[in-house]
């Protein structure tokens, strides 16, 4: 079964009294364990479709299924649910809370599930930390981290509750070249390790050369969509 | 919840300067609630003890006609018995209902006295010296001297009437008085007391002498102008009330005599109820003051941390664990504020139940009839100062729901936009 699948899923904003189509009828579906990126100009979608898929948002039209379950039907408590339990979050500014350290920026993803006692909790973000490259800065706040290491914390904080799906939004934009190889060494790695699935948004032409699978959006359609292996489909 | 305030606290630790200055708010607010609520039960309760003490007890029998005429001090409408009994016996039925502690007689009556200069003009209470003493705070105000024996022709005035007539303790001095009979009387006392008050009542107006010297010279022996019945408690008066009313109905004087409650005997009391309700209402309006402070950080707070909202919300944060950590927020201020305010007020308090505040130039003019100590003693307790912390918890807490609906209202997909 697919962990993501998308029919004619269209999304449009209103702008006081004009309407401002994002997404055209999108048909997509990744499958568990996939590590796609999703590339395209600004405002072409990307970042739209990349809120649908993270239940962020609900589509204006069309069936968004994840893991099987429709969403369209589905209230706000119930997204904030799915998205609890089923998907992590890297954004571009790393979006780390400022007043917690490393260690309880991680912490709070995994206290929303609640259902860790406290040492398993602690051995649990300890250990993903340390998966991340992040041992002895676990008591730092963002402010005297680098963006490598804040983006690390994010890393950390998206996978440390075990999710379906991991969406990144351009993860790597700001930072320096060798951070971003690291960190998608990092990513790529949880992939392989972990089976996560990974959806990218990005421009940046290092992050697709990681990618398993590319995926074109431009004027709120997908251009594009092929995998490494050769499969997929062009449109 | 422990990760909740946690995470409040170091999130009020961020702006310190902007913290410190709504707690600030809620703490002057909540001190200015503690010290108002303290000073107007002060001045209420303090109205009321000498409204008891001075004017009703606990309950006043008097003849139904005297009520009527009461200002001009009739001494035809004396209280001398129950159905042909003497007074003492009706004293004795009446200490003898349950829950009356004490009856206490006073013989009223109008008095001057000439000096070079003008005729001054007093009522003279016959009293029991030792039963006033024992009811009313009259000892406080004995500045100088005693109070009058029993069978001497001795009086204890206020500071202002001694002023008034130039005569000081120890001195002689000569009273004009009708008596029941309406003829003319002179007698000389000697002063053995001074009264230094702030009820203009006791320290202008009034002159003291022993029940027995006053009935003896009025030609009223066996009778009072009133008798006041001191219950055990306060609230046992309208149990009381009605057994009072039935001994006076089963001897069949109910036509001549009445018994009024403290309440009954003014309309001021009443007033002062609904005087506090009021204050309690203007009370919430004072936390309401501090909550707009509180509320307008709180809203600076949501606008700031738009994107971190939106980003737990994004991690799964459900709208009410969003209002609630706003909740938590603005409670501690609330609970600091508060703490901080009652802690303040209620030393205040303290210090000025001793100290006490002085109306007395404010209040030249007011009528003796008002019996209202120009020395105000603010009440002093702690349910006062746990009232203006609970008042101020409470409703900087829910004022909080204003920008804690706020940022529960914000999309998660702010956590997407780019900074």
């Amino acid at each position: 079964m697919a962990l993501l699948e998308l029919k004619g899923v269209t999304k449009i904003y209103q702008q006081g009294k004009i309407e401002v189509p994002a997404l055209r009828g999108i048909d997509l579906t990744v499958e568990a364990g996939e590590f796609t990126t999703i590339f395209g100009p600004s405002g072409s979608g990307k970042t739209t479709l990349l809120n649908l898929i993270g239940c962020l948002d609900k589509p204006t039209a069309g069936t968004l299924l994840f893991n099987g379950r429709e969403l369209s039907q589905v209230d706000k408590k119930g997204l904030a649910r799915i998205r609890r339990e089923n998907i992590g979050f890297i954004f571009q500014s790393y979006n780390l809370i400022p007043v917690l350290t490393a260690y309880e920026n991680v912490e709070f993803a995994i206290r929303l599930l609640n259902k860790h006692d406290k040492k398993e909790l602690k051995d649990r973000v300890m250990e993903i930390l340390a998966a991340v490259g992040l041992e002895g800065l676990e008591n730092r706040k963002p402010n005297e981290l680098s963006g490598g290491q804040k983006q690390r914390v994010a890393i950390a904080r998206a996978l440390v509750k075990e999710p379906k799906l991991i969406l990144a939004d351009e993860p790597t934009a700001n930072l320096d070249s060798k951070t971003s190889e690291e960190v998608l060494e990092i990513m790529v790695k949880m992939n392989q390790e972990l089976g996560t699935t990974f959806v990218f948004s990005t421009h940046d032409p290092r992050v697709m050369e990681y990618a398993a699978r590319l995926v074109e959006i431009r004027d709120g359609l997908i251009s594009l969509d092929r995998r490494r292996d050769g499969t997929g489909v062009s449109h | 919840m422990g990760f909740v305030f946690r995470l409040a606290l170091k999130n009020l630790a961020r702006h310190r300067l902007r913290t410190i200055v709504s707690i600030a708010a809620i703490a002057v607010c909540v001190m200015v609630v503690v010290f108002a609520r303290g000073l107007v039960e002060g001045i209420i309760n303090s109205v009321i003890n000498d409204h008891i003490y001075y004017n009703s007890g606990h309950i006043k029998v008097i003849d139904r006609q005297y009520r009527e005429q009461e200002r001009l001090l009739p001494l035809n409408y004396p209280v001398d018995g129950l159905a042909g009994g003497s007074l003492d016996e009706m004293m004795a039925e009446l200490e003898g209902i349950e829950q009356v502690e004490m009856v206490i007689p006073r013989l009223k009556f109008g008095a001057m006295i000439s000096t070079e200069a003008e005729l001054v003009i007093m009522t003279g209470w016959g009293i029991d010296s030792e039963k006033e003493l024992e009811f009313t705070n009259i000892e406080d105000h004995l500045a100088q001297g005693r109070m009058p024996s029993p069978g001497k022709l001795e009086v204890v005035m206020g500071t202002k009437l001694l002023e008034k007539i130039g005569r000081q303790v120890g001195d002689k001095v000569t009273i004009v008085f009708s008596t029941a009979f309406g003829s003319l009387n002179g007698v000389t006392f000697t002063i053995v007391g001074r009264l230094h008050t702030g009820l203009q009542l006791l320290n202008e107006y009034v002159f003291f002498l022993p029940i027995d010297q006053a009935q003896r010279l009025l030609y009223m022996e066996g009778q009072v102008t009133e008798l006041l019945l001191v219950t055990k408690h306060l609230n046992s008066v309208p149990q009381v009330l009605p057994s009072v009313e039935s001994l006076i109905a089963g001897k069949g004087e109910a036509e001549r005599y009445g018994a009024l409650s403290y309440r009954e005997a003014n309309d001021m009391i009443a007033w002062a109820d609904i005087g506090k309700a009021i204050y309690n209402v203007i009370y919430v309006f004072l936390i309401l003051l501090a909550c707009i402070v509180v509320i307008n950080t709180m809203l600076m707070i949501v606008q700031e941390r738009t994107r971190e909202i939106g980003t737990m919300s994004a991690l799964g944060v459900e709208r009410r664990g969003i209002v609630q950590l706003f909740l938590v927020e603005g409670g501690i201020m609330g609970i600091v504020g508060s703490f901080i305010g009652a802690l303040l007020g209620g030393g205040l308090n303290a210090y000025l139940a001793q100290a006490g505040l002085d109306f007395t130039a404010d209040l030249e003019g007011v009528s003796a009839e008002v019996l209202f100590d120009t020395m105000v003693y603010p009440e002093s307790s702690w349910t006062n100062a746990v009232f203006a912390f609970i008042l101020g918890v409470v409703i900087v807490t829910l004022s909080c729901l204003i920008p804690a609906r706020r940022a529960a209202n914000l999309e998660p997909t702010v956590a997407m936009r780019d900074a």
